[in-house]
């Protein structure tokens, strides 16, 4: 789960045309480490539950800060 | 000098520019005042919260409109009408010398709709609340939201700290830490950002107000655990309505108790407020859950997307200039980040042709505002249709 968060934030990112460093699984998602925001985490979150079929978010948000925690809430979905 | 009834004494601002007094303030409010008939729409470059109160000031004095222009890159310009003659390109029709404000309502393509506020009117519901507060300003600040962060810390005789522009979230946390902002408002998805960008270090805030957006019971826990002392509110406002009332407790939605009066459930559902003795319809679907009154949505088919008001079908209409596009249809879905996002499913004249028209539709959907734009696209080769051979706008 996390390859497939970090190629579709690279891809985001790619999109937005910004540079930034390596991403790994304790990659801060929104302190200001990776260039972007509250619309573009948004568009990760919807491009994984499509990809996956997995709706972590269905009964409201839960808290997360990094990439690996995001792809742990993806995985507990299952 | 002397400052207008409303403005504490001990109010100060800080921007890129250094910091204000009120006096200071209403300086500059008095030389705009002096330069008002030289102004026009070209020339206004004043952006941003501190010329939007020296504006304010300004044309109380001179009992001109003042109007608050959105901009989607500026946050807001300002414009005014003199004597008369309109200096903005879209002026309302609006009796002159009322020294109405005007803000403009969010809109998914740039359409605008003006509405006015008598500047007490805005003024009406804030309190002088305690002394020695720090606010961050998280909105636009010529938008209603933002409108009533400044004159909240204006009225109190707070201090108001400006982000510079294009601050993101986690400069605005790092800000809010750094310069221990104790009232800080925002959209639910401002909170749910913020929550995720501070780190260990908590801001001490004694207030926290979400707007703009339903707040939902887990982001309200959320927010309860992570600032135990805070006060926490969500407001039920509009540009339209102004603010209509403010929940304390805690929990998602409103009082199920607070359906009379002022308030109550139209036949379709939706909530209407009682205003100048007749209830209007806010379009805003409700359902009444034991004690409790929960927002469902909208009646009709406009989406909030982070506190921005969109409809589908004017980003549809806006794909379909496309001349190879045989169909287009975007829907919503909801999203734990921004409450809802769009997807568009686009159908080409010629599916040969997609590689050549991605970048073309992209470069198209960039002239829409941020949350306009659909977070995903999928190319089909035809459109799912519900019975009655309308497109289906169910995702």
């Amino acid at each position: 789960m996390i390859e497939r968060v970090v190629a579709e934030l690279q891809r985001i990112l790619a999109d937005k045309g910004e540079t930034h460093g390596p991403i790994t699984a304790g990659s801060l998602l929104l302190d200001g480490e990776l260039p972007i925001d509250s619309l573009d985490l948004a568009t990760l979150v919807v491009a994984l539950e499509e990809q996956t079929g997995r709706e972590p978010f269905k009964a409201g948000f839960r808290m997360f800060t990094t990439v690996g925690e995001l792809a742990t809430l993806f995985d507990e979905a299952a | 000098m002397t400052l207008p009834a409303w403005l504490h004494a001990d109010f100060t601002l800080t921007d890129d520019a250094g910091t204000a007094t009120a006096a200071d303030l209403v300086e500059a409010g008095i030389r705009l005042a002096d330069e008002l008939p030289l102004w026009g729409r070209a020339g206004m470059a004043a952006t941003g919260a501190r010329a939007i109160l020296s504006a304010l000031l300004a044309t109380e004095a001179r009992q001109t409109d003042l109007f608050l222009i959105r901009d989607a890159t500026t946050g807001a310009e300002i414009g005014y009408r003199i004597e008369g003659e309109a200096v903005v390109e879209v002026a309302p029709d609006a009796p002159d010398g009322t020294g109405l404000v005007w803000l403009q309502t969010s809109g998914s393509t740039g359409r605008p709709k003006w509405v006015s506020h008598p500047p007490e009117a805005l003024r009406g519901r804030i309190a002088a609340g305690q002394s020695h507060a720090r606010w961050l300003l998280s909105y636009a600040a010529g938008g209603f939201a933002g409108l009533q962060v400044i004159l909240s810390a204006a009225i109190g005789g707070h201090h108001l700290l400006i982000p510079p522009d294009h601050a993101g979230i986690g400069d605005l946390a790092a800000l809010a830490v750094t310069h221990r902002i104790t009232h800080l408002s925002g959209t639910p998805t401002f909170w749910r950002a913020f929550l995720m960008a501070l780190g260990a270090e908590t801001p001490p805030l004694a207030t926290v107000t979400l707007g703009g957006e339903a707040a939902d019971q887990a982001l309200l826990d959320l927010l309860r655990a992570k600032f135990p002392e805070a006060r926490l509110r969500h407001l039920y406002a509009t540009t339209e309505l102004g603010t209509v009332f403010s929940v304390a407790d805690g929990r998602a939605g409103f009082p199920a108790a607070w359906l009379e009066n002022d308030l109550a459930m139209t036949a379709q559902g939706t909530l209407a407020v009682r205003r100048d003795g007749r209830l209007q319809d806010t379009g805003d679907r409700i359902a009444l859950v034991d004690d409790r009154v929960l927002f469902r949505g909208r009646l009709d088919a406009m989406v909030n997307i982070g506190g921005v008001k969109i409809w589908p079908e004017e980003v549809e209409a806006h794909l379909l200039q496309l001349s190879f596009l045989r169909d287009a249809l975007v829907t919503t879905k909801p999203n734990p980040i921004t409450g809802s996002i769009l997807l568009a499913d686009l159908v080409l004249a010629d599916p040969e042709t997609q590689a050549l028209c991605e970048p073309l539709v992209k470069a198209h959907l960039a002239l829409l505002p941020r949350a306009a734009r659909p977070a995903m696209i999928r190319y089909r080769t035809a459109l799912p249709t519900g019975q009655t051979g309308k497109k289906s706008r169910m995702p």
